[in-house]
């Protein structure tokens, strides 16, 4: 994947399974689903913190609790795009405000299914220029982690 | 994961201004005055922000009375870094729970499909 001068700072991660799109399309846009696979491994994504308002505008909201710790982490954003079963966007707000997420489904035939994630305008205060210079080690660490993204 | 500490990293670094600043310092440690030198703005509006970057625990400020110098914090960026490599470990994880997830909700539908025929 080659990066054009806005594409610094993307990430994308894709899987294919076999599933008919509609069935994954439902798993990213159902809580019921969503409380299953959402939180990585020792954290739970409780059904009564997962809103899903499907429509533009609408919320999307999950809170993932720490099983060893009760922590929770809350994360908000909004739908930007609706298309069933192939484009979902969302925008992120708080700490990562600014950053989008678009989920791309692939129907590839014999009930297979492409899922891309696509995550544009990682937080802009790390693609600025002076940043890709590196102005110290930790910077320099951070660049390096870029070029992995892209 | 710390949301707030991240949330004061990326809004202390998303203004051009206080890039710059913290840019000079990592060339080395400098008082307000030195740092506030090359911009066309207040030191007023240069000590604002500092306070912003100190806040952020990018930047430090010494006690050498009226001389204090301003250090940048080389290891403050870390929680950042972190933070986005946990993103992109969350989403690799997520997605192949999704998979999981769809092995066995699928297992399960055809699972009373089939008592059904017999």
């Amino acid at each position: 994947m080659t990066a054009d001068e806005s594409g610094l700072g993307e990430l994308i991660v894709t899987r294919i399974y076999e599933a008919p799109r509609e069935l994954v399309w439902a798993c990213m846009t159902t809580p019921d689903h969503l409380t299953h696979f959402w939180g990585p491994p020792g954290m739970s994504t409780p059904i009564d913190g997962i809103v899903i308002e499907l429509r533009e505008g609408g919320r999307f909201e999950t809170v993932m609790v720490n099983d060893a710790t009760g922590e929770s982490y809350p994360t908000t954003g909004v739908y930007v795009e609706i298309d069933p079963p192939n484009t979902l966007v969302w925008a992120e707000k708080g700490f990562a405000e600014g950053m989008t997420s678009t989920s791309t489904f692939t129907d590839l035939g014999n009930g297979r299914t492409e899922v891309v994630i696509h995550q544009r305008n990682v937080p802009a205060a790390f693609r600025s220029p002076e940043a890709q210079q590196g102005f110290n080690a930790s910077l320099d660490r951070f660049t390096a982690y870029l070029a992995t993204l892209v | 994961m710390g949301a707030d500490t991240l949330s004061r990293t990326f809004a202390a670094l998303a203004d051009p201004t206080r890039r710059a600043i913290l840019e000079r310092l990592v060339d080395g440690d400098a008082t307000v005055n030195e740092i506030a030198e090359p911009f066309e703005i207040t030191l007023q509006a240069v000590s604002k922000h500092l306070k912003v970057l100190e806040a952020a625990g990018l930047v430090s400020k010494g006690r050498d009375g009226q001389h204090r110098r301003c250090h940048a914090e080389g290891t403050s960026l870390d929680p950042a870094i972190c933070w986005l490599d946990e993103n992109r470990q969350q989403w690799e994880d997520r997605l192949d729970r999704l998979g999981d997830h769809l092995r066995q909700i699928q297992r399960s539908t055809t699972h009373p499909t089939r008592k059904k025929d017999q």
